[in-house]
């Protein structure tokens, strides 16, 4: 069974091939089998002109190409002669890179599964209050002022829905505002983002195509109109699909990174040989 | 109806002002062959390349033309609004581990949790802090330093070269002698880009492909339009002459199909920004793309961000100031290394230009000489462009304002009370604040205090997609602030009255005038320009101290000048210019429980302003600046967090935040 769970695993095939890559590698290309000797080969330089129409949109100058071989040598001499000193041992900065490389090399091993629909529905339905669709909302408000409480306040909220209610063009009401004066088929989180949420909560509860109000922002009393509104909804799959493979991707390669981790941290046994706290300097 | 008088006039103005209504290029239109030549008309809303047409829901616009604002006042009053209505906030600069200066210091999310992070999501950072923005971005642009971008991996290939340098014997050593010393390596690698002493390895391109693929499909999942916006974009990371700052965001219109047709350009190609026009220029011919840049920390630059002569030191020319002024139409002026707005020896006459200063050397603290900080200021440059314009033709600083982090956590967390700072060493920590941020020898440190809790770029743009937000970027629409989302609008023309600021100033400030980023145009005669600037505080943050327009000019003696003026403030009742300035807001803040109250200030400014010393043969450039009243700084939510005392009477403990808008341009027949 262990043997069996351990066939299964990705990593292991992946580095498997890696060694099987590496191995017909080092057979097909005997004669840079490292030491003082470098030899470049068509391949190598064929791949040196691809990087550059990459980079550049166009091949290589005759004097761009010797250029790139010779960045290409001096790479491979000082390589090789920094690795016969150990400096690529305890550094940090490579010790790092090659942690990211390991870490990416276990994501992209989660990234090569594609979700399944029964993948994505229990998705869906395990995190369905993420994927809410919020109440979408149409209303124009007016500003009666930054004080929510008071005579002059409700004095001014008394005027301002006699004239909307005796037609007057709620433009020339109430006091001036940034705010906008109108939002058109916004969702309530986005409504929430510019009034504050107690905002947007009432205008999901207030009756549609009448004036309301007082109703309190973050910036102040309002009223408002909501000419139109969809209620939050639940949505189903092929609504929401992108949303759902993205989080499911985010969250398979967040785990396959950590699985990864514990999977290899329960190879090795780890002491930490410190001082109590107390004799430390 | 006297508002839609107002507009038919206005629209009949415009009409005239600029030569008719233009006629915007098709959606499928190749990008006119002209994009690579620079712009020397003057026109509303930038570069012609820039405003471009936008697919947005209510069709094909202009947005920055404000004829196709109100065609035909129709029945309903909403009908044809199609200006900007709200500012998006996002961050043009942000590294992630993918950043080899951030990977190196520990940092561990990568460019998609950077994202979720923006788009509001908590995510856990590198130092194992649950963390979430208090309010969601709009938007955000991944920039990770091109140069090093193929470093990091490539994985598939299976390629075992890694750098290998003697370099990295010390800093194996230097990482191995703990905390501090590591830190200093950090320093180091920054130092080594800089110097261009990085081992040879990291300019090959090898490597480079796979990842940009990687960081351009992250964007692409990531993208949302109408709900949340994330750009494709890189930095170029010029550090020349060993760490004078001359990096660029360079960010994107356009999507992945465009994006991977080429890599990006790096330093090892060229350090010179001309040759990144160049570049630019190449780039959008072969993909029929569209991109900007966006340079940073002048205040780091030793004197070169805005300095009079080219890259190699000749005198400036005007195919030089006309690429500049083509490829970068915006500056970030503010980000976690201080503000490049204005320095007090600059502008002494500024009561706030003495704030969040990095100003004793450049990127490696390598000090500053005399008369440097004259090339490294927005404002300064402002105000030069206007001389160069004289001289040459086209006026090379004639950019708008961006903020930015610049984070290397991958958190754009700049809220005062939620700061992460730059680098994981200085995530939230009792010591922090006095520590070193950045070491580079005896007196070239920056202390962990001096780090800035900034910045967001706002963008006027008609919606919230990629192309919408770029083409608002590219005709300078946007703002910088230092962290909060105050809603800033800034108009210019000759007919704004008082009644225009009672209500809705955006229908007035579009049919009557021109935004921020665009230029007047020509005066009437007997006629002096007049502005309508309003500001909405954020609603999480404090009240509004005051509205100040800076007017920058050429004097008769062709020698550049600025006033500054008070045109609108809050608690107007108690409050009065004593000796011709006004006296202060006052100070609500408890340093010790980092508290303040929103009992001074107002929580909207609204008027309309008109420069009283106008002479209609003098060049000039206006742009506004909104003060917060004092509000906690970090360094006060830290104290009162961690229950630290921070008795260091250089350490300030309260801030007052503020935006720069965009300036709007006057210049002569």
């Amino acid at each position: 069974m262990r043997m069996r769970t351990l066939l299964a695993e990705p990593m292991l095939h992946f580095l498997l091939i890696g060694i099987a890559l590496f191995g017909a590698y080092r057979w097909v290309s005997p004669r840079e089998s490292g030491g003082t000797r470098i030899v470049v080969t068509q391949g190598v330089v064929d791949d040196l002109v691809t990087q550059h129409v990459a980079a550049k949109g166009r091949e290589p100058s005759a004097t761009e190409l010797s250029h790139l071989i010779e960045s290409y040598v001096r790479d491979e001499i000082l390589y090789r002669e920094g690795v016969k000193l150990g400096l690529e041992r305890d550094d940090i900065v490579v010790k790092r890179r090659v942690r990211q490389k390991i870490e990416m090399i276990a994501e992209e091993d989660a990234s090569t599964r594609t979700p399944s629909e029964a993948d994505l529905s229990a998705y869906l339905t395990a995190n369905h209050e993420r994927f809410v669709q919020p109440a979408v909302l149409t209303f124009d408000q007016v500003f009666i002022g930054a004080v929510t409480s008071g005579p002059p306040m409700v004095y001014a909220a008394a005027v301002t829905r006699d004239a909307l209610r005796n037609g007057a063009d709620p433009e020339k009401l109430g006091q001036p505002t940034l705010l906008p004066h109108r939002m058109t088929l916004t969702p309530a989180d986005l409504v929430a983002r510019a009034f504050g949420p107690s905002f947007a909560a009432t205008l999901e509860r207030v009756p549609v195509g009448e004036w309301v109000g007082p109703i309190d922002s973050s910036f102040g009393a309002h009223y408002v109109r909501v000419s139109a509104r969809t209620p939050a909804i639940a949505p189903p799959l092929a609504a929401v699909r992108d949303r759902v493979v993205r989080e499911w991707e985010n969250e398979r390669r967040q785990r396959a990174r950590d699985d990864a981790y514990a999977r290899m941290r329960g190879e090795y046994t780890v002491s930490i040989e410190t001082k109590p706290p107390t004799q430390r300097p | 109806m006297p508002m839609r008088q107002l507009i038919v006039i206005g629209t009949v103005l415009f009409a005239v002002a600029c030569g008719g209504p233009q006629s915007a290029p098709g959606p499928q239109a190749p990008p006119a062959t002209t994009a690579a030549e620079p712009s020397t008309a003057v026109q509303l809303g930038g570069p012609p390349t820039g405003a471009g047409t936008t697919t947005a829901d209510t069709g094909e616009i202009k947005p920055a033309d404000p004829t196709t604002f109100y065609k035909k006042p129709g029945y309903s009053p909403y009908a044809g609004r199609n200006y900007p209505e709200r500012p998006y906030f996002g961050d043009e600069h942000v590294h992630t581990a993918w950043s080899v200066d951030a990977g190196g210091s520990g940092t561990t999310l990568g460019p998609e949790e950077a994202t979720r992070f923006a788009r509001g999501e908590e995510v856990t950072s590198t130092t194992g802090q649950p963390v979430k923005l208090g309010q969601p971005l709009d938007w955000v642009a991944i920039t990770d330093h091109s140069d090093m971008m193929g470093m990091i991996t490539e994985i598939k290939a299976g390629n075992p070269e890694m750098m290998a340098d003697p370099t990295i014997k010390r800093w194996r050593e230097m990482f191995n002698g703990g905390p501090a010393e590591a830190k200093k390596a950090v320093m180091e690698l920054v130092a080594a880009q800089a110097n261009k002493k990085l081992p040879p390895i990291a300019s090959d391109p090898r490597f480079a492909k796979s990842v940009w693929a990687k960081t351009t499909t992250i964007a692409e999942k990531y993208n949302e339009p109408g709900r949340f916006t994330a750009f494709i974009a890189y930095e170029w990371t010029s550090n020349a002459g060993g760490g004078d700052n001359l990096h660029r965001n360079i960010i994107y219109r356009d999507n992945k199909d465009k994006a991977d047709q080429v890599l990006p350009y790096t330093t090892f190609q060229s350090e010179n920004p001309e040759d990144l026009w160049k570049w630019m220029t190449e780039w959008e011919k072969t993909t029929g793309g569209k991109i900007l840049a966006i340079p940073h920390n002048g205040n780091l630059s030793n004197g070169r961000m805005f300095a009079l002569t080219t890259f190699s030191g000749d005198p400036l020319t005007k195919a030089w100031a006309d690429a500049r002024q083509r490829w970068e139409p915006l500056f970030e002026a503010i980000q976690m290394k201080g503000q490049s707005e204005s320095h007090p020896s600059l502008s002494p006459t500024d009561d706030f230009a003495a704030y969040e200063l990095w100003d004793r050397g450049n990127l490696t603290q390598t000090p500053k000489k005399p008369g440097m900080i004259a090339g490294e200021y927005a404002r300064e440059a402002l105000k030069n462009g206007l001389k160069i314009e004289q001289d040459l033709g086209t006026n090379p600083f004639k950019f708008g304002m961006a903020g930015g982090t610049d984070t290397h956590n991958g958190l754009v967390a700049a809220e005062e009370d939620n700061f992460f700072a730059k680098f994981p060493s200085a995530e939230p920590r009792p010591d922090r604040w006095e520590e070193d941020a950045m070491n580079f020898g005896p007196n070239r440190i920056v202390k962990g205090w001096e780090m800035t809790a900034a910045g967001y770029t706002g963008v006027w743009a008609t919606g919230n997609t990629r192309a919408e937000l770029w083409d608002a970027m590219m005709r300078r629409e946007t703002y910088a602030t230092s962290g909060p989302r105050m809603i800033v609008r800034f108009f210019g023309g000759y007919d704004f009255t008082q009644a225009d600021a009672t209500r809705s100033p955006a229908v007035a400030g579009y049919a009557k005038g021109v935004p921020m980023g665009a230029d007047l145009p020509d005066a009437p005669a007997g006629k002096a320009p007049t502005f309508l600037v309003a500001a909405l505080k954020d609603r999480f943050s404090g009240n509004l101290d005051r509205i100040q327009i800076i007017k920058g000019w050429l004097g008769k003696d062709g020698k550049p000048q600025e006033k500054i003026y008070d045109v609108v403030w809050g608690d107007k009742d108690r409050r009065r210019i004593v000796n011709g300035k006004l006296t202060p807001v006052g100070n609500t803040v408890d340093v010790a429980t980092a508290t303040f109250t929103n009992t001074i200030g107002d929580p909207e400014l609204v008027t309309i302003w008109k420069d009283p010393d106008f002479d209609p043969s003098v060049r000039a450039v206006y742009y506004a600046r909104v003060l917060e009243i004092p509000t906690p700084r970090w360094t006060a939510y830290d104290a009162a967090y961690f229950k630290i005392k921070i008795t260091d009477p250089k350490v300030p403990m309260t801030t007052q935040e503020r935006a720069f808008t965009s300036p709007i341009w006057y210049s002569p027949k």
